[in-house]
């Protein structure tokens, strides 16, 4: 049967033989991120065999994508990523079930995904996500594979696995800013290496072998070939139920408002108004508006003294992840009419392209 | 002596990957996060606490001994 000739060479493996290859086929994974770290995430474990992949992305391949996320062709900028993933591993591996789920995680989605899966995998690049799929994960007790990428560094671990310890044990801070790979650079291989190692964690949990990285996280240096480990603990109180989820999630994401930039054309020249750009400031494409300024993200708690509370203020990043989080903190100090622009950076410059402007 | 070590973005800030600390006087855990706070100025950055490869609270109570090897982690979020 060709099913079993091409899983030959791993079924020989005396952990995993007949029994773990059938543990693979029923398990489903789903992979939050069709970025980098999916790039290895996804074909390795489709080409093992698990037997049903989910992918959540609604990002649009872009030309500098290409140097990380290898799994995507030239030829394919400008489409979904996720529909382009599956497209791919469906041809690696036509034997396995692959959903594609062309849309942002968010607080109203995240709970009917996650229940439908046994593994929960972050493949994502900013911070705020992860908390949410980790609540996520405490909601429907779904273990979390965690990976993300600083320059030449990497950390991967597995939160909630069996009760175990989760990403607020490690980080209870939820009001960080770590940079992302748009602002901090990041290399082909580390993705490649960190996903690699979360695809690696995914099988070990399936096929019950080996030690899972629960209550331990894996830091990665690929400059100087080190990896070290760190343990923590459950924190006592990181419980989450669906009532709190809800409360938490939903709120926020009602009270910040997202405008796109076709209906602001008309507020490019009104002084009243302000476009604020908390990207870094080697970021490109350049906007410059009569009526912007940039602070990065970053120094925006500092700085937003210099800004006034009364003023109309839009907010736009990169791709409009960044603004969401700035306008959510300028919410928090009172500022009164705040709204993230969709699509940021990148879709004002087409539109701005387009209007010639 | 203790050794500390600094990954991501606090390694970016203190311009190395890690230092060796030597003290006369007892030195807590805090006691020293509060000298290396003034020394690089970590102002936002957030950053988990590892004594000999174990994450311990911040706030922990924790006297430092000689061959102490601290680390100093914050999130990453590329992807």
């Amino acid at each position: 049967m060709s099913g079993t000739s091409r899983y030959n060479r791993q079924i020989i493996l005396p952990e995993i033989g007949d029994v773990g290859q059938y543990k693979l086929l029923k398990s489903k994974v789903l992979v939050i991120g069709a970025g980098g770290l999916a790039a290895s995430i996804l074909p390795y474990l489709a080409a093992a065999g698990i037997g049903e992949i989910g992918i959540v992305d609604d990002d649009l391949i872009e030309v500098s994508n290409l140097h990380r996320q290898v799994i995507y062709k030239t030829s394919a900028v400008g489409k979904g990523k996720a529909a382009e993933a599956k497209a791919m591993i469906s041809e690696l591996n036509p034997q396995i079930k692959v959903n594609v789920f062309a849309e942002k995680l968010s607080g109203k989605n995240a709970i009917s995904l996650f229940e439908k899966y046994d593994i929960i995998v972050d493949a994502t690049d900013n911070i705020s996500i992860k908390y949410l799929i980790n609540d996520a994960c405490l909601v429907t007790n779904k273990p979390m594979v965690y990976g993300s990428i600083f320059r030449f560094q990497g950390q991967v671990s597995v939160f909630n696995y069996q009760n175990g310890p989760t990403y607020r044990c490690l980080y209870p801070d939820e009001n960080s800013n770590a940079a992302s790979c748009e602002d901090a650079g990041v290399i082909g291989v580390s993705v490649g290496i960190i996903g690699m190692l979360q695809a690696n964690e995914v099988i070990k949990m399936i096929l019950e072998i080996g030690e899972v990285l629960s209550g331990k996280i894996l830091v990665y240096n690929i400059l100087k070939n080190e990896q070290q480990k760190y343990d923590f603990e459950r924190a006592s109180n990181v419980e989450m139920i669906k009532e709190d989820f809800e409360k938490k999630y939903k709120l926020i994401e009602n009270q910040i408002e997202e405008i796109k930039f076709e209906h602001l054309l008309n507020e490019i020249e009104n002084d009243a108004v302000l476009f604020l750009d908390v990207r870094n400031e080697d970021e490109l494409p350049k906007i410059k508006l009569k009526n912007s300024i940039q602070i990065p993200l970053m120094n925006l708690d500092n700085e937003m003294k210099k800004l006034d509370s009364n003023q109309k203020i839009y907010v736009f990043c990169q791709s409009g992840i960044r603004s969401k989080i700035a306008a959510e903190l300028l919410q928090k100090n009172q500022f009164k009419n705040v709204k993230s622009i969709v699509g940021g950076a990148l879709a004002m410059k087409r539109l701005l392209k387009e209007e010639k402007i | 002596m203790i050794e500390v070590k600094y990954f991501g973005a606090v390694a970016e800030k203190t311009k190395c990957e890690f230092e060796k600390l030597s003290f006369s006087e007892e030195l807590s855990l805090q006691k020293l996060l509060q000298n290396l706070n003034e020394k690089y100025e970590f102002e936002s950055l957030t950053f988990s606490v590892a004594v000999n490869q174990k994450i311990i609270s911040k706030s922990a109570d924790y006297t430092l001994q000689t061959s102490d090897i601290v680390a100093l982690l914050p999130p990453f979020a590329g992807g």
